[in-house]
């Protein structure tokens, strides 16, 4: 139903009482990521995150409304934030209502594996040693092609 | 005709540049319809280091918003972006 890009935290609690309402259906899926303090066994102090607002405003809400239409949702919300992230500190929270379980968890992981390669952010971890890009993983890649060969079959 | 080209990422500091307009004014006469690669191959004039960062084979291009393959066409007024691939999650 939205999506929120946004520089300040991302208040989990209030973001699942809005998603919930009066009204919480069936079935309630939220997941939240956080910035990890090492990434491939170097630490990280900070991560800093670039994006495109217009194309990541519209990216966002399109992917919602396609895992809304692929698993029935009732309600759904995206945050993605960006600018300078310390460790620990939440990135995205992504949130699904459905009928039943298998519907709000499959329509979680459907938002989370297609923003990681569809929606314009680029990380760049700040540590020791300077700063450096985060490069685009294969993993994500299969991860998100299993959606799409979904979607052919 | 004028397009507004925007860059991000390492593309972005590679070439030092995030956005500014872009006269196809060179390309127009031609009476081709003007596409992506057309605008690419425009810009990869400006020297080497444009060359090479808009010719990595993981260069993503989107227009208005969306990503494309080189052979979409350009318009008056269009935003043509490019950048590396995404990593956001």
């Amino acid at each position: 139903m939205s999506v929120s890009l946004q520089a300040g935290a991302i208040d989990v609690a209030a973001e699942y009482a809005q998603l919930v309402g009066d009204r919480p259906g069936a079935a309630v899926a939220t997941f939240t990521g956080y910035v990890r303090d090492h990434s491939d066994e170097r630490p990280v102090a900070t991560l800093e995150l670039e994006h495109y607002p217009e194309m990541a405003q519209r990216v966002l809400a399109e992917l919602g409304e396609e895992a809304a239409s692929r698993y029935g949702l009732s309600r759904w919300r995206i945050v993605h934030r960006f600018g300078v992230l310390g460790v620990s500190e939440s990135i995205v929270w992504v949130g699904a209502v459905a009928d039943h379980r298998g519907d709000a968890i499959s329509a979680c992981e459907f938002m989370m594996d297609s923003l990681k390669t569809d929606a314009p952010f680029w990380k760049r971890e700040e540590g020791q040693g300077g700063a450096q890009w985060v490069a685009s993983r294969a993993s994500d890649a299969q991860r998100r092609a299993r959606w799409r060969e979904e979607e052919q079959a | 005709m004028n397009i507004r080209i925007k860059l991000f990422a390492t593309l972005r500091e590679a070439l030092g540049e995030s956005e500014f307009d872009l006269s196809l004014a060179t390309l127009v006469p031609s009476e081709k319809p003007v596409d992506v690669a057309a605008v690419k191959a425009l810009l990869s004039q400006r020297g080497i280091d444009w060359h090479e960062a808009l010719n990595q084979p993981n260069v993503v291009h989107a227009l208005n918003h969306k990503v494309v393959f080189t052979d979409a066409l350009v318009a008056e007024g269009d935003e043509l972006a490019f950048f590396p691939p995404m990593t956001g999650g």
